[in-house]
């Protein structure tokens, strides 16, 4: 087991708890920061090199600023506190735990299905450039999503340049 | 995780009693301490230099010869000064919201190519790399100026904030065209690339600087360094610390070394976006039209690697000193303008910059316009 690994993934799980029992707002969503960072780590460490820079990058700078936004734009949000919400933890606790299961389920079966690796096969993936692998996916077999999605991109940004015009 | 703590792991070859990540840490700590700290502090000294010239004044002379020794007078004044958390503020966030910043900009540092041989981590995705630690700024300003517990430190928080975020669209678009020409997001290689001498003994996949490489690439680098400024909240895009309307903007309440933390953050960042323009756009440690390695006789690595790096420095220091140039010339934009130029001037250029690019690369099959006047490639 890395050490830097150990630490990114203790990093992502406490933020993440911090992140969901914190009474404070603002705190759960500067420690959902941490939980960004720490994913990227991970990310990093499984060999996806691209996405780990991309998760920082649309995560930490995009998302997480966006929340902050939302919270000091809104008028008490920042105050509620965690007496007011003590009585509705039952069905948020039931539904985080159902999907959590249903995830790790997931997973699970995802794994099992793959072929198995050797652990020499597993250092050389996680050792090669991902990069260049995902740009010629984009743009060979998943070429119709990837454009579907550069059209919604193109028509958000169109939208938001729209919203930002004078008058 | 590839090539990365290239620098730490010629470390452990050469000296080996400590393991790798005890030698990532010590490169991390000369990085920051060799690098980082010593351009903060002499940025401070060399901008007010210049503002003084520039308003025909003397500057600071005081301390030192022509004093040269003023910033670690500020140094020692800034740690000596009272550590003041204002009342009814965040203690937690107002002590963690500096760290950001310095952490998003000092890390940026690891990947900058000083030279062929002095490059702290040489990684795959280099470019994404410095997009991605600098994104570490934006929330460390917004969560500062809300800790402050004063409206117009949170104004100016507000306004860095979604300055950052806006602008950080224009930069990363403009950095595709040199992505496109070298196919490669990793800065050594990109750098590497950018060789060209006018003897043509270089091969084919040599072209001169990326900023002369087509037309659009030229746009390019201006629109990369104006969506650096704004970036870096530098005048005219300093609407985050507007002196005449905020007081002070998102700084407004800190204090010694917590102030002196974010203004070194601030010059490591416009370091940092300096360096990004000069590695992609401006051949980076290469000599213009010569190849130091290529001589005919060999020159000692060590000695190759002390003028690449001074190569680099030069020209970074030079769009540094533009940077400078530009806060005592120019007026600051309003914030609707600020918007405007984003979303309507610099968003569209870019993406024209990214189609000429790649219909260049198309018609003259990736050939620079140096190597197709030099007539070989």
């Amino acid at each position: 087991m890395n050490k830097v690994l150990l630490l990114a993934e203790i990093l992502t799980v406490a933020s993440a708890f911090v992140v969901g029992l914190h009474p404070n707002i603002l705190y759960a969503s500067v420690f959902l920061l941490f939980t960004f960072c720490g994913v990227a780590v991970m990310f990093l460490y499984a060999g996806a090199d691209f996405l780990a820079g991309a998760q920082v990058i649309i995560y930490v700078g995009g998302v997480t600023i966006l929340i902050l936004f939302a919270i000091m734009l809104t008028q008490w949000l920042y105050k509620i506190k965690l007496a007011d919400i003590r009585n509705k933890m039952l069905l948020p606790g039931v539904l985080s735990i159902a999907v959590g299961t249903f995830l790790y389920r997931a997973l699970h079966q995802m794994v099992a299905a793959l072929p198995p690796q050797t652990p020499e096969a597993l250092e050389k993936f996680t050792a090669t450039p991902k990069t260049a692998l995902i740009g010629q996916a984009l743009l060979g077999g998943y070429l119709l999503p990837f454009e579907a999605i550069t059209i919604l991109l193109l028509g958000a940004m169109v939208g938001a340049v729209w919203l930002a015009r004078p008058e | 995780m590839v090539q990365s703590a290239q620098f730490a792991h010629s470390l452990e070859g050469w000296f080996g009693f400590l393991p790798l990540w005890g030698w990532a840490a010590v490169s991390a700590l000369l990085v920051i301490y060799m690098l980082a700290l010593p351009f903060g502090g002499m940025a401070t000294y060399i901008e007010r230099k210049i503002a003084a010239d520039i308003q025909d004044r003397i500057g600071p002379n005081r301390v030192g010869p022509i004093g040269l020794f003023q910033f670690a007078a500020d140094a020692i004044k800034m740690l000596s000064k009272e550590d003041f958390v204002p009342k009814g503020g965040d203690r937690f966030l107002f002590n963690l919201a500096p760290l950001f910043v310095v952490v998003g900009s000092c890390t940026a540092f690891a990947v900058l190519p000083l030279s062929k041989y002095l490059i702290g981590a040489d990684v795959n995705i280099g470019v994404i790399f410095i997009l991605a630690v600098t994104t570490l700024i934006a929330p460390g300003l917004l969560l500062g100026s809300w800790a402050s517990e004063n409206k117009w430190s949170l104004l100016g928080g507000l306004r860095a904030a979604s300055q950052i975020v806006s602008y950080e669209i224009p930069v990363a678009l403009s950095i595709l065209p040199v992505v496109l020409i070298s196919g490669s997001l990793q800065i050594g290689q990109i750098v590497e690339q950018q060789g060209w001498t006018v003897f043509g003994e270089n091969p084919a996949t040599y072209h001169f600087w990326n900023a002369f490489h087509n037309p659009f690439t030229f746009f390019s680098m201006f629109l990369l360094f104006v969506g650096g400024l704004a970036e870096t909240n530098r005048i005219p895009f300093d609407l985050p610390e507007a002196e005449s309307e905020l007081v002070s903007g998102f700084n407004t309440e800190f204090s010694g070394m917590r102030f002196g933390l974010y203004a070194l953050g601030e010059f490591c960042d416009v370091f940092v976006m300096s360096a990004m323009v000069t590695a992609l756009y401006l051949g980076g440690w290469h000599i213009p039209f010569l190849d130091i390695e290529k001589l005919g006789f060999a020159l000692p690595t060590g000695l190759v690697a002390f003028i690449q790096f001074h190569m680099f420095m030069i020209k970074t220091l030079l769009v540094v000193f533009v940077v400078m140039w530009l806060r005592w010339t120019l007026p600051r934009l309003r914030v609707d303008q600020l918007m405007g130029m984003c979303w309507k001037g610099l968003l569209p250029l870019a993406f024209f910059n990214i189609l000429g690019t790649a219909v260049w690369m198309w018609v003259f099959k990736g050939q620079s316009l140096m190597q197709l006047l030099a007539g070989h490639g």
